[in-house]
């Protein structure tokens, strides 16, 4: 692919901003990248902290201990991922999450049939278990599931979420890039379809009323509709954040209000 | 000899039996300069001025219009003068600002303030020109429409005579009654009744000199810059659609305040929306006197004739009463007018008794949510204080729900007895905090910090340190702008606000002004403002928002819930009073009393 999955470009941003910006949208906790030792890394969202793997080739287990460890005191679960998810959806995440509540130490999905193990979720705590048994040599992450309790989601059950069937029925979200084919496939698929909304100056003619676009940042999003982010510009994602970000990711669903800045009277 | 654009002193009108006397009160270019006029000043006056405990409705309150420096000069937004006075709603310190040539032509009478104390026997207009002062009886203007009553008194006394006037509901003691002119109000904290207290109908000035400032020149190359700003993307909203285009952007954000604060995002929204009316509506522009900018938008009416429209008056008598069809809230805004009322009391305080109704509080079956005749219905018992329901609403939501009781304060929306404007504390926490601690009560004019909310430079669920540094900043730079005196909408057209400030007030007054003066002017008159609520008797148990809105979480359009407890919201607080260096009661410290000038 000429270059390490992070650096990737896809839709105006590299593969691991996009994973990292989409967790740092969903979740209202620390967002951690799991580096390898001398790792040199693309550019991350505000906010987003790199934590170093002290150990090179253990594999995703290790990666898993380490960014466990990281937020173990400031989450009791957590979205652990790889950096190659173009497609990932928050509303995956989020249904990934919802299972943890009732319990288990590991919400599994089997989607697309196979297991994801890294697009799953982790009970913090479950970092020094994970840390035993690379100590003993177990670096795949079945040897961790047959130590603790897992909850497996299958298709069915991920497209039970009305919000995930909506805007991720193929559960594309768990779709990683492997080869250059994978690279070259994801990167043919057009942006996401979002709808775009403009208020008072910045609205033209009717052009308050909702519309679709395909873009995959909120940047891309506004040169849509011919807006540039700036001080007298700014963007609602879903009636909810309110930001300048041009980087943020857009995924499918979203609706994006652009408003004036200058609010109030 | 007094500083460019000013005089050096206020005239002191007292009122009695059938005649006004006038009395020149000396202010100090110290004074002048610490307060720099308009909001600020009057507060001063109101310390020196106001007995301490006065009833706002004795004749020994005085209401004061103020002017500033800027008044007369070519600036752009600079007609602009502030009416200050204790506050039948809130019993404290209330202020409005108004634009008009009523400031123009009051300030040279000769004078950076008029004071007027006192009772008229009967009802009189006050007319204060270089001449003097006098009182007219008005008997023939009782029960009429301020605008009515501007034009009478023109065709009486003359064209060249400015009028501000109060309508029917100032004349019977509405508690949020208006002070109108030229179409503009006057318009929170009841200053209205102050007026109609004093038995005056209408105060009419006349020019009868002029003022000097100190650089010609340099104020005419400002003007110059500062209207051709005016024209520029910062007030771009304002010019094309008017503050009205909050309402389909603060609906998609989930800040519109809707049924009494119980939703924040508005079904019919889009039917009241700028965007919308202005495709389907004939829509005239206007502007205050010597403005550039031109926000006012007046809407066509079915049936005919034409109705301003704000943001805040279609939130309060629209959203915030569950109405949608835009006739019926541009009726109600109209009678507002008529009558002389708050619109954002007047909508705050209905859509409360709403659901008091709902909730089988008060007997008033026709008065439901979503029936816009319901609103007229019950704003002409406003105005009119008919016995029962207008005269409970008449006193505002705070007196109303301590009459009615069973629990009704905890959703009344006011703070300090000042119903809530149209931004949602709950989804704009730095805003939550302005409003809390503002001297006047809940006040989107005195505190934007929604701006900062707004930015996306800060997370608006989390209220925290960030919060309070943007709330005491906004509320900071709207001293200033409200004491020099400029229209906040040309807010967005400063890159740096206080040094660019300080030069144009050095322009005109000769002051050696720099940035960081005007910041202290900004402390001194937030902390003036303060001191004068805790000497009236306000305490820190005041600063604080709604039972609802503590104890409530708020549905947002995205799925999650808005939640903004009582303990953040006092650990704000207290992160606001340290900032303003009081204690943790609010309190303001003897050193920084001196600074306060009391005395002078």
């Amino acid at each position: 692919m000429g270059k390490p999955k992070a650096w990737l470009e896809w839709h105006g941003s590299t593969l691991l901003y996009r994973a990292t910006a989409v967790l740092a949208r969903t979740v209202g906790g620390p967002v951690v990248v799991v580096a390898a030792p001398g790792q040199e890394l693309p550019p991350l969202p505000s906010g987003v902290t790199v934590v170093e793997d002290p150990v090179e080739g253990l594999g995703p287990m290790q990666g898993l201990a380490v960014g466990l460890a990281a937020v173990a005191d400031r989450a009791e679960t957590a979205f652990v991922c790889s950096t190659d998810l173009p497609f990932l959806h928050p509303a995956f995440v989020r249904c990934v999450l919802r299972g943890l509540a009732s319990g288990p130490d590991v919400v599994l999905p089997v989607a697309r049939g196979f297991r994801q193990p890294l697009a799953a979720g982790y009970r913090t705590a479950l970092a020094g278990l994970v840390a035993d048994l690379l100590a003993e040599g177990d670096l795949r992450p079945g040897m961790l599931f047959k130590h603790c309790e897992v909850a497996q989601l299958s298709d069915e059950q991920l497209l039970a979420d009305t919000a995930l069937a909506r805007h991720d029925p193929m559960l594309e979200s768990v779709v990683n890039v492997n080869t250059p084919e994978d690279y070259a496939a994801a990167r043919d698929r057009p942006p996401p379809e979002i709808v775009v909304e403009c208020f008072g100056a910045l609205a033209k003619k009717g052009g308050h009323r909702p519309r679709g676009v395909r873009t995959a940042t909120l940047g891309a999003a506004a040169a849509s509709v011919g807006l540039t982010l700036d001080r007298h510009v700014v963007a609602a994602l879903n009636g909810d954040q309110i930001t300048r970000d041009e980087l943020l990711p857009l995924v499918a669903g979203d609706v994006v209000s652009f408003l004036s800045a200058d609010a109030g009277g | 000899m007094a500083p460019g654009g000013f005089f050096g002193r206020a005239l002191l009108v007292d009122v009695g039996g059938r005649e006004a006397t006038g009395t020149p009160f000396e202010l100090t270019e110290r004074v002048l300069r610490s307060y720099l006029g308009g909001v600020g000043l009057g507060t001063w006056l109101l310390h020196r001025l106001a007995p301490p405990g006065v009833d706002p409705l004795a004749p020994a309150a005085p209401l004061a219009f103020v002017f500033s420096s800027l008044v007369g000069t070519p600036l752009t937004t600079s007609a602009k003068f502030a009416v200050v006075a204790k506050s039948p709603l809130t019993g404290l310190l209330t202020d409005a600002l108004a634009s008009s040539q009523f400031a123009i032509s009051g300030k040279l009478t000769g004078h950076d303030a008029l004071v007027i104390r006192g009772r008229a026997d009967e009802l009189s207009v006050l007319l204060i020109d270089g001449d003097g002062v006098r009182l007219e009886p008005a008997p023939d203007l009782a029960g009429l429409a301020a605008g009515e009553a501007e034009t009478a008194a023109k065709s009486r006394f003359g064209r060249n005579w400015r009028t501000a006037a109060i309508g029917a509901a100032g004349e019977r003691g509405v508690r949020y009654a208006t002070i109108s002119h030229d179409g503009r109000h006057a318009g929170r904290g009841g200053l209205g009744a102050v007026l109609g207290a004093k038995n005056i109908k209408a105060v009419l000035v006349r020019a009868a000199t002029k003022v000097s400032v100190a650089d010609q020149a340099g104020v005419l190359a400002a003007a110059r810059d500062l209207r051709k700003r005016s024209f520029g993307p910062a007030t771009a909203k304002y010019r094309e659609l008017g503050t009205l285009a909050n309402l389909l952007a603060f609906n998609a954000v989930s800040t519109l305040p809707t049924r009494n604060f119980t939703a924040a995002t508005f079904e019919g929204a889009p039917q009241l929306a700028a965007e919308e009316l202005h495709e389907l509506r004939g829509v005239a522009r206007n502007s205050c006197a010597s403005c550039s900018i031109g926000c006012e938008h007046i809407y066509s009416r079915k049936g005919g004739g034409g109705q301003r429209m704000e943001y805040e008056n279609v939130f309060a008598l629209g959203p915030l009463c569950g109405v949608s069809d835009p006739d019926d809230v541009f009726a109600a805004s109209a009678r507002c007018d008529e009558l002389g009322i708050d619109t954002i009391s007047a909508g705050g305080t209905i859509a409360w008794a709403m659901e008091c109704v709902e909730r089988g509080l008060i007997d008033e079956p026709w008065l439901r949510f979503g029936d816009g005749k319901a609103v007229l219905r019950a704003l002409d018992a406003i105005g009119t204080r008919s016995p029962g329901l207008g005269e409970l609403l008449a006193q505002g939501s705070r007196r109303a729900a301590e009459a009615v009781g069973h629990g009704s304060i905890d959703f009344a929306p006011q703070v300090k007895g000042l119903e809530l404007p149209g931004y949602e504390p709950r989804s704009l926490q730095s805003m939550a905090l302005g409003l809390a601690v503002n001297a006047r009560g809940a006040d989107h004019n005195r505190s934007g910090a929604y701006e900062a909310d707004l930015s996306g430079e800060l997370d608006r669920f989390d209220g925290g340190a960030a919060h309070v540094a943007a709330a005491v900043g906004t509320e900071d730079r709207a001293a200033v702008m409200d004491s020099m005196i400029l229209c906040k909408f040309l807010r967005g057209v400063f890159d740096d606000p206080f040094t660019e400030w300080a030069r144009l007030l050095a322009l005109v007054t000769g002051w050696p002004l720099d940035a960081d003066e005007l910041r202290g002017a900004a402390r001194r008159i937030v902390r003036a403002k303060r001191a004068f609520n805790l000497r009236e008797g306000a305490t820190a148990a005041d600063d604080t928002l709604p039972a609802r809105m503590l104890e409530t979480p708020l549905e947002l359009g995205s799925g999650r819930s808005a939640v903004l407890d009582a303990d953040r919201l006092r650990s704000m607080i207290a992160g606001y009073y340290a900032a303003r260096g009081l204690d943790e009661e609010g309190r303001i410290a003897a050193a920084d009393l001196e600074d306060l000038l009391l005395d002078a």
